[in-house]
């Protein structure tokens, strides 16, 4: 990666969420809308967040792809039940927003 | 930079034909157990569970797998066999071992799944979590996760509850891998770990369950504070206020730059905060070991324990202070409590299962036997690892503090399980990272894998004539749930009922075992059961399953006849109707009293 600009991967996550949001809201036939809400909601929050961490380990870098994707997930779920604003359209848009909030944030680290 | 333990530089780009053949191996051994499970009838008719019933081939897939696994993990002077292999031995092990019911049969195995299915439905069709339910609904993350999944995804609850024992065993076996770098450098003694993790997983706690993924994040948890957060200490000088004082100065980090321990750290509160609201035991196993490991140096932000027990405080006294207010948690605390209620109390019932409760017993001594002997045989070597001696003793601290149902001692080893592994894994294999074993002992370790995976099989499926549900079984609870009026009660003979995944909060669901705690002959237990549905103003529904009667005459708690005379009772009373009947189920409906104008 060039100093200064924008990886082509934190350019493709924030871009998958959004688009895989936008298709998973709309819907999709099952098994289709099955593999394309688990991007949506682990996989993608899941990379982004890791790609901010930094961590050397490579095995714990991949492993904290699902374990953070489940867990925030999990905390946004949670968190929408007790304010009784809770539905999965919502997960997905929030979890969409967390992923683009983490790779804007990983864009601004890879310009500086 | 923190060290992690690399594996031994092999011949990298060079098909080895033993890897090929150990694979092949593998693949036979999944194809020959796959068909010979497929071939055995539900319902389990044998005391025994489903080890008296799969065949031959089953078991030859056993050994086939076993001896594969043991020569790929001998490998050649350059190491084990290639990480796909290995990976790919450990795959069909899971399938073999925790997706043995699937090939069995298409029904989740056990009540508790359905019930889980149902909270998380009841949760995503009322979109609000009221505490006063029931304990489910204080700890709530799991299932507002499982809630979100179904309805976002569109798969079918069932299936997904089929297959979790399977996914749960991958997820908790990755994030093992992981952890285990942190503590060996011997990749045979990790490959060796995971495999008896899973040859030793008897307790069952893999199904669709809050604890199943506690577990999963707290290997996590342990995997960061092992590696990233992580401390080196100097040499312990000794007790001395001095001495002590020195050597907690004298601690480094293990991973040097500050910005990458302040993300572990911040992963680690996370993931804290998440198993807090996610289930009642694990965030004690989560602060138990975090404190040990903390108060023998081993971990460089010494406030985690504090973070992590107000976290924990703060979740029971708002979130969870509905439960608590009328359940203390140390209510039932006591040595004498926990032993009776985990051990005494569950060695009861047919020969057949009795023998199954002692394997379980034997299983996990001759796992900490075999541990003991490693932490032994390492302290004489001099290199005891103390952070996997805390890891495997400390769980058992919490034996005593509560019953939990009878699953203390079940839910103790399995949080112990992956260290114990760990430490038994210290006698089974050569000192020496780079030393393969001999003939003799690989042969041994193939004979001390297969008769471990017989006791697992034994162990875990050992309560299958109950637990294996057949479709007319799945049938009635669905037309029960269906025909019931809203507010009525629903009454099974005992718990294994798969029930509750639909309508959780539509009904008064009991079982007939524990409504009478006095007995259940047709004399004092009927009208008990008889005066409680129809006192119900909505009445009751009894629901008399195969399963639910397995289990109370498999248990002792019934004989076979006392149950048909219990039947006959009920049949002979006023306003008792069949309703359902198939060869598995009979529900009969109770109308309720007249209610005085």
């Amino acid at each position: 990666m060039n100093r200064g600009s924008v990886s082509k991967l934190t350019l493709a996550l924030g871009l998958a969420a959004v688009v895989l949001s936008v298709a998973t809201l709309i819907g999709l036939p099952t098994p289709v809308q099955a593999l394309a809400t688990a991007a949506v909601l682990v996989l993608l929050p899941g990379q982004a967040l890791a790609r901010l961490l930094h961590v050397a380990d490579r095995a714990l870098g991949a492993l904290l792809v699902p374990v953070l994707g489940l867990a925030t997930l999990t905390a946004v779920s949670t968190a929408m039940f007790y304010l009784t604003m809770w539905s999965w359209k919502a997960c997905i848009v929030a979890m969409s927003v967390i992923t683009i909030l983490a790779c804007l944030e990983r864009a601004r680290q890879e310009e500086a | 930079m923190i060290s992690v333990a690399e594996a031994t530089s092999r011949t990298k780009g060079r098909i080895k034909s033993r890897d090929v053949l150990c694979a092949l191996a593998g693949a036979a051994a999944l194809a020959l157990a796959a068909w010979a499970a497929s071939t055995v009838a539900v319902p389990i008719e044998n005391d025994l569970g489903l080890v008296a019933v799969l065949p031959y081939p089953f078991w030859a897939g056993v050994v086939l797998l076993n001896v594969a696994f043991v020569a790929a993990l001998r490998g050649d002077a350059a190491g084990p066999a290639s990480r796909p292999v290995m990976i790919w031995l450990l795959a069909v092990l899971v399938l073999m071992l925790f997706g043995t019911a699937i090939f069995v049969t298409g029904v989740p195995r056990g009540e508790v799944a359905f019930r889980h299915l149902g909270i998380a439905d009841a949760l995503a069709s009322t979109q609000d979590i009221n505490p006063h339910i029931d304990a489910y609904f204080n700890w709530p993350g799991f299932f507002a996760l499982l809630a979100t999944l179904h309805r976002a995804t569109g798969l079918d609850p069932v299936t997904v509850a089929l297959w979790a024992p399977v996914v749960d065993m991958g997820l908790w076996l990755t994030a093992l891998g992981v952890l285990t770098r942190h503590l060996t450098t011997n990749p045979r003694r990790r490959w060796l770990v995971l495999w008896i993790f899973c040859l030793g997983n008897w307790q069952d706690q893999d199904y669709l369950s809050p604890q199943a993924f506690g577990l999963f994040l707290y290997l996590v948890v342990v995997a960061l504070v092992l590696g990233p957060l992580g401390a080196h200490v100097p040499q312990f000088r000794g007790f001395k206020r001095v001495e002590l004082a020195a050597w907690w100065r004298g601690r480094t980090p293990a991973e040097a730059q500050p910005g990458r321990r302040l993300s572990a750290l911040v992963v680690t509160l996370l993931l804290v905060v998440v198993i807090s609201a996610s289930h009642q035991l694990t965030p004690f196993m989560v602060l138990i070991a975090i404190t040990a490991l903390t108060l023998c140096g081993r971990v460089w932000p010494s406030r985690l324990p504090l973070i992590a027990g107000v976290v924990l405080a703060l979740w029971l006294a708002y979130p969870a202070s509905a439960y608590l207010d009328g359940h203390p948690p140390l209510a039932d605390a006591g040595l004498q409590a926990a032993t009776q209620a985990n051990i005494v109390d569950r060695v009861n019932g047919t020969p057949g299962h009795l023998l199954v409760v002692q394997v379980r017993i034997l299983l996990t001594l001759v796992l900490w036997v075999l541990a003991l002997a490693g932490a032994v045989w390492d302290w004489r070597k001099k290199r005891l690892d103390i952070r996997v001696v805390l890891l495997a003793v400390t769980p058992l601290l919490l034996f005593p503090t509560q019953s939990y149902g009878g699953e203390m001692l079940i839910r103790v080893s399995l949080f112990a399980l992956p260290f114990i592994a760990m430490q038994a894994s210290s006698v089974l294999l050569p000192a020496h990272v780079g030393t393969r074993p001999s003939f003799l002992a690989a042969g041994a370790l193939a004979l001390c894998c297969c008769l471990l995976a017989v006791m697992t099989v034994t162990g875990r499926f050992g309560n299958a004539r109950y637990d294996v549900f057949t479709d007319n079984e799945v049938a009635a609870v669905q037309s029960v749930q269906r025909l019931a009026p809203e507010g009525s009660a629903v009454i099974s003979a005992a718990h294994p009922t798969p029930w509750r995944n639909q309508g959780y909060l539509d009904h008064r669901y009991r079982t007939i075992d524990d409504l009478c705690k006095s007995g259940l002959s047709a004399a004092t237990c009927g009208p008990l059961v008889y005066d409680y549905a129809r006192h119900n103003p909505a009445g009751g529904v009894v629901l008399l399953t195969r399963s639910s009667e397995e289990s109370l005459v498999l248990q002792g708690d019934i004989s076979e006849q006392g149950f048909d005379e219990f039947e006959q009772w009920l049949r002979s009373q006023d306003s008792v109707q069949l309703v359902f009947s198939n060869r598995d189920a009979r529900a009969y409906r109770l109308a309720p009293f007249a209610v005085a104008p």
